[in-house]
């Protein structure tokens, strides 16, 4: 295409930077409680997050781009939560999914439950439910791959 | 104040319920033990304000049965089972933990879950949840439990 615009190539590039990492978001194997029961169906054949090139959740922290957190953060847990989180590489994507991660949930009032895993580490998407349905965690992996592609509305 | 009677009775379920004092806690259940309920499955406490209950949870694979043994305890103190059975060990260090109760005779009566800097018993009826503590991992990979927020999580 020659317009002898560069601002249209860098666009462009960018643009195609977004488009890859969207559609090749490999997930870290990593479940905390029963919401990872969830997480784990959603890599099954009826909601196969695979057509959105997630399919494979790798056992790294230090080959995979997101992490789902799946289940109630524990205080205990949480210094753990942030090494994993610390040790991908960027860029690197959370979803916060359901309520216990979102804001402590029903234990709220516990004495050892983090209330919300965004005090430990930055949370992009965040699907609330109790558990979520799989399909409710697919819609929140799409919006994320909206919000790296920059159309995203709040 | 609830009076605590040894005796026995059935539980909803048909369950033998069995209530004893702490001094014969030991030679019931070691009784127990050589009747057949070989697998002590469970150990709780409940406190009940005025004092702690345990209760052990015992399982005969013979009879496929469950028995339940209660004994109560005015000053946190329980003789240990851990001569009967060996699985009684971290069983008693989680009431350690969680409720206060102190075990006497136990080999290694340390905190399992919670920091050992922890302070208070988290299960007990009188634990302050207003004094949040948080935890965090220092240089060594210990966990120790901190009052403040901006240290831990």
């Amino acid at each position: 295409m020659k317009t002898g615009d560069p601002g249209i190539l860098t666009t462009t590039l960018e643009k195609a930077l977004e488009w890859g990492r969207s559609n090749s978001l490999w997930p870290l194997t990593f479940g905390l409680a029963c919401c990872a029961i969830e997480m784990m169906a959603i890599q099954a054949s009826k909601v196969d997050i695979s057509r959105f090139g997630s399919e494979i959740f790798r056992n790294s922290p230090r080959q995979s781009d997101l992490m789902i957190v799946s289940g109630t953060v524990t205080k205990k847990m949480a210094p753990r939560v942030k090494r994993l989180y610390d040790e991908m590489p960027y860029p690197k994507y959370v979803i916060a999914m359901g309520v216990c991660v979102i804001q402590g949930g029903p234990y709220v009032e516990g004495y050892s439950v983090v209330l919300g895993v965004d005090r430990v580490i930055p949370v992009d998407v965040y699907v609330p439910g109790c558990p979520p349905t799989p399909e409710a965690l697919t819609y929140g992996l799409m919006t994320l791959q909206k919000k790296i592609r920059g159309e995203a509305t709040r | 104040m609830m009076e605590f009677q040894p005796g026995e009775e059935r539980g909803k379920d048909g369950r033998r319920i069995i209530k004893v004092r702490k001094e014969d806690l030991v030679s019931t259940l070691s009784k127990l033990k050589s009747e057949g309920y070989i697998h002590l499955s469970l150990i709780t406490g409940v406190d009940r304000k005025d004092f702690i209950e345990v209760v052990y949870h015992l399982h005969s694979f013979e009879r496929n049965e469950y028995i339940s043994v209660k004994t109560v305890t005015y000053n946190s103190e329980v003789p240990s089972v851990t001569s009967l059975w060996k699985s009684a060990d971290w069983e008693e260090r989680e009431e350690y933990d969680l409720v206060g109760i102190r075990f006497i005779g136990h080999p290694n009566l340390k905190r399992l879950f919670l920091p050992e800097n922890w302070v208070g018993h988290p299960l007990r009826k009188d634990y302050d949840l207003k004094n949040v503590q948080y935890i965090n991992v220092d240089e060594e990979g210990e966990d120790y439990a901190t009052f403040d927020p901006g240290d831990g999580w």
